[in-house]
């Protein structure tokens, strides 16, 4: 766990925490969007790059919240919780790209092989 | 003005509302379910859960910001993998706000309409403004887009109180439900090889950056490297095949 900063530590640390760490780092984006007059080139190269970068990133988290889980996630056996990302995966590819469907399947394995195993 | 035009300046936003109540807003918050168990995970206030959902707006950077206390990464780590993580509001703001913008529109609503942008908010608006008479445009998008938030934050009130309400499997479930849920989207997202190499190498870099750096850079670190080589992969490749 992550301490609070000591000399900013109070009841409304996690509020601040929440502000400067995740509020401000994901709205700046947004607000330099609105200060950009023209329209960025979509095919550009650095946007793509950046693109893979947060698609890499992306994956990164899920591998992390997989592989070292918070809480009861964690007395979920390994093959498990892995077999729950590979679930979504395939069900997308395999039916024409059905979120709902891919999210339910991958949850179904998880809670039930949970339900089976602990 | 008279009642009735009032009423038919506000009627966009009615069907922006209905029209993301139909499936996009359920489909959003359900992603969103997990932030707050992992909020609770962490001990923080049910408050922070909801607003992260409400200021933040972004699946990603919550999931983040709780996943990344749990594991004790230092601040700077995770404001710095949140502002990575989210720099592709940049560009799919840039894209979408000429669909948004009126002659004389103040700054403050252009800014107020950047806040909303987020995956599903964008790409579901990219796709649905186009047909609207363009004054209709700003209202109908608000409606729309407030209504995905307003299901989120309610979904995210809940996945905080039912994490402790319910059987151990059950929990595990509803913590498991964001990286099930990025992994759904990133899997619908990706477009050619680039983009699944990108995620099989965020994947597998993941654990060896956890080993060899830690403190919270491990993510950071992962998915440059990552990134970088998926994004060299494809320039050779399509190199290669020009010249071929």
């Amino acid at each position: 766990m992550t301490a609070p900063i000591a000399f900013l530590d109070g009841p409304w640390w996690p509020y601040l925490a929440l502000l400067l760490f995740a509020v401000i780092p994901t709205e700046m984006w947004r607000w330099l969007a609105v200060a950009f007059a023209r329209r960025l080139d979509d095919g550009s190269p650095w946007l793509e790059w950046v693109r893979l970068v947060a698609t890499a990133l992306l994956a990164g988290v899920v591998a992390k919240l997989m592989l070292t889980p918070p809480g009861v996630l964690a007395e979920v056996p390994l093959f498990v919780r892995l077999a729950a990302i590979a679930v979504p995966v395939a069900t997308v590819l395999l039916t024409n790209r059905r979120v709902m469907l891919a999210v339910v399947a991958a949850e179904a394995v998880l809670i039930g092989g949970a339900w089976w195993l602990i | 003005m008279s009642s009735a035009g009032r009423w038919q300046r506000l009627r966009p936003a009615l069907i922006g509302f209905r029209d993301a109540l139909m499936l996009p807003a359920w489909v959003v918050g359900l992603g969103l379910v997990g932030v707050g168990s992992l909020a609770r995970d962490v001990g923080y206030p049910v408050e922070v859960a909801v607003l992260s959902t409400v200021l933040v707006w972004a699946g990603p950077s919550q999931v983040l910001f709780f996943a990344s206390i749990a594991a004790g990464a230092a601040w700077s780590a995770i404001a710095l993998a949140i502002g990575f993580a989210s720099l592709r509001f940049l560009p799919m703001t840039i894209a979408l706000l000429p669909l948004l913008r009126r002659p004389g529109q103040g700054v403050g609503i252009q800014i107020l309409m950047s806040h909303y942008v987020a995956v599903t908010a964008w790409t579901e608006a990219l796709r649905r403004l186009p047909a609207l008479p363009p004054e209709q445009r700003p209202t109908y998008f608000l409606g729309f887009a407030n209504a995905l938030i307003l299901v989120s934050a309610l979904c995210t009130y809940a996945g905080y109180y039912l994490a402790g309400a319910v059987p151990v499997p059950v929990a595990a479930g509803l913590l498991a439900l964001s990286p099930i849920f990025f992994m759904t989207s990133l899997t619908v997202g990706a477009r050619g090889f680039g983009d699944g190499l990108a995620i099989f190498l965020g994947l597998a870099l993941s654990p060896v950056a956890s080993w060899a750096i830690g403190g919270g850079f491990d993510l950071l670190a992962g998915g440059l490297v990552g990134g970088t080589i998926a994004f060299a992969a494809q320039r050779w490749r399509r190199r290669a095949r020009a010249g071929a």
